[in-house]
């Protein structure tokens, strides 16, 4: 059978692809087959497989759960990540409605704000913040480590960008029908905003999930680290000196999140062109 | 319309959320770090009083161990962003240059498996160069002496090495992103440029240069201002992989901030750092503005 004109043209181009292909991936291919091996083998070895399979990284980390206790680690993460970005897309879309619909009284100072954040690195209110919180005591709280997360102007920018673009006549067509406000945003702006808010979900959930500076100044105790801190202590701590455990634990780490990904694939390719650089 | 008072009420309600998490979470630590600047400030012991500019003053006297903590992270976190944001931004151009002239059924699956490792905390990515570069027991040292290289190459220990390893533990971790935002702005391109230039004979560079790279060129800008506040915030990868070594130099600003307020207890000293570095920032930031709108003016 002959092959298409333009894939036979693409093969070199298809080689290079692969090869870098292979590149991106060999760093996750050489953690999970670590993970298998033992402490010697991960020490010397200079193969991707083991010769000696070994489950000893897996199960001894779930008999040291008490000094690193992982699932908890994930259970935190899932907690924080869930609720930040809940709150956030919710109270960002109520914002930018309000601002870019309703006319609200000081719309103009609220939106100056909003910009003059969003040229304000964040390193600015790192140390006060933790500093806050540490004052009124509720370090090593879920508190820190979700609502900091709500003052991010980013989302309410990117909603109220996309309203502005987005056309007034259905709105005005159900106001003439006598619906209520909530009628309106219940049926009309929800469904028309979702790919901007799944987009402000996913840049959410990866802020989130991806913070290590932030949880490390306002968590004390082990558990309630993030999954994301607890791999750090990990990294500083008695795992150390052992390859194969900490790339068990990596694994444990990290699928969660290649998993999400993958299934989210499509909504985060969306969210980047969505970002609204054009 | 929206006119009348329940809508006003509706409208107040509706962003008053979001105002009261952004004064409580975003402008006051603001303004409490702004005033802590200008004070003798323990993170443990509280206010010990007013001292009006002196923090700033000490951070910019050469000769105390502020001004070496600023200006050696400062120092190094530029250097960084120097070596960094080319291969962050011309890397990502090349590899969605390549997505965007691959038959479409490939697409999508080299463009996932080039942005798969976006997906992975930064102190799991430091978890797995750490252990690929480690001087002892490291998989590369080991490839590299099973290959029959005499010595291991110290690669966390010694520079240039330990910056090779951090740029190769960054560009590996967030090159997708930008790839994923270049490969938006190609889609964009106009296709019946591209039949233009083929009738005018145009070759691949030539097709590149005249056609593709006048309309990709703002997306570019963005990506380029967007890596350089990323590499400006450079922490976890020098804080786990390297930690800040050999002999501080991979140090970056964040770190040494953080040193002052916690290893040395002067909140007032880095919350003066972090001012200063955010004013920093923000000066970069504008003057690549300027020089962008100066040239498309």
């Amino acid at each position: 059978m002959k092959m298409k004109r333009s894939t036979r043209k693409a093969i070199p181009l298809l080689i290079l692809a692969t090869i870098i292909a292979i590149l991106f991936l060999l760093p996750l291919i050489w953690m999970v087959f670590t993970s298998f091996k033992t402490l010697s083998e991960s020490m010397a070895s200079s193969s991707i497989l083991p010769q000696v399979w070994t489950l000893e990284n897996y199960t001894g980390i779930f008999t040291s759960v008490s000094e690193a206790p992982i699932f908890r680690w994930l259970f935190n993460t899932t907690v924080i990540t869930a609720v930040g970005t809940i709150i956030v897309v919710v109270v960002d879309i109520l914002a930018a409605y309000s601002l870019a619909r309703l006319n609200v009284p000081g719309k103009k100072v609220i939106l100056g704000m909003i910009f003059a954040a969003l040229a304000i690195p964040g390193i600015v209110t790192l140390f006060p913040a933790f500093y806050m919180f540490k004052e009124v005591g509720l370090l090593d709280s879920y508190i820190p480590l979700i609502m900091p997360y709500t003052a991010s102007t980013m989302g309410v920018f990117l909603v109220y960008n996309f309203l502005l673009a987005f056309p007034k006549d259905l709105e005005e067509a159900a106001y003439l029908d006598g619906a209520s406000q909530w009628q309106i945003l219940y049926h009309v702006i929800f469904p028309a905003i979702k790919p901007v808010a799944m987009t402000l979900a996913v840049i959410t959930f990866l802020a989130i999930y991806n913070d290590y500076l932030w949880p490390s100044l306002v968590t004390n105790s082990n558990e309630m680290k993030t999954i994301t801190l607890g791999i750090a202590t990990l990294i500083q701590g008695s795992n150390f000196v052992n390859p194969a455990k900490m790339m068990a634990s990596t694994v444990i780490a990290t699928i969660p999140a290649i998993v999400i990904f993958l299934l989210a694939n499509k909504h985060i390719v969306k969210s980047v062109t969505n970002t609204g650089i054009k | 319309m929206y006119k009348g008072a329940s809508y006003k009420i509706w409208s107040v309600l509706m962003v008053s959320p979001f105002i009261i998490f952004f004064l409580l979470f975003w402008a006051l630590p603001l303004v409490l770090g702004i005033w802590i600047s200008f004070h003798n400030w323990n993170v443990s012991a509280g206010n010990l009083g007013f001292v009006g500019l002196d923090n700033y003053k000490m951070i910019l006297t050469s000769g105390t161990i502020y001004n070496d903590l600023f200006m050696t992270g400062l120092k190094n976190t530029l250097y960084f962003v120097v070596i960094s944001v080319p291969p962050l931004v011309l890397i990502a151009l090349g590899l969605a240059l390549i997505i965007d002239n691959l038959p479409d059924k490939f697409k999508t699956i080299y463009r996932t498996i080039f942005f798969i490792s976006y997906s992975i905390s930064v102190t799991a990515v430091s978890a797995i160069f750490l252990w690929l570069f480690n001087n002892n027991g490291g998989f590369i040292n080991n490839v590299l002496m099973s290959l029959g290289m005499k010595e291991a190459v110290n690669w966390l220990g010694e520079q240039p090495y330990a910056w090779l390893t951090i740029l190769i533990a960054t560009v590996w971790w967030t090159i997708g992103f930008n790839m994923m935002l270049f490969i938006n702005a190609l889609n964009e391109v106009d296709s019946s440029l591209y039949e233009a230039a083929d009738l005018d004979g145009a070759g691949a560079w030539g097709k590149f240069w005249y056609v593709t790279f006048p309309q990709i060129k703002n997306v570019g800008f963005f990506i380029v201002i967007m890596t350089v506040i990323a590499s400006f915030n450079l922490y976890g990868q020098t804080r786990l992989i390297t930690n800040g070594g050999p002999e501080q130099s991979t140090n970056s600003l964040i770190m040494n901030i953080q040193t002052s307020v916690f290893g040395m207890n002067q909140l007032g000293i880095g919350s003066a750092m972090a001012l200063l570095m955010g004013i920093i920032m923000t000066v970069i930031l504008g003057l690549q503005y300027w020089l962008s709108y100066r040239k498309t003016d």
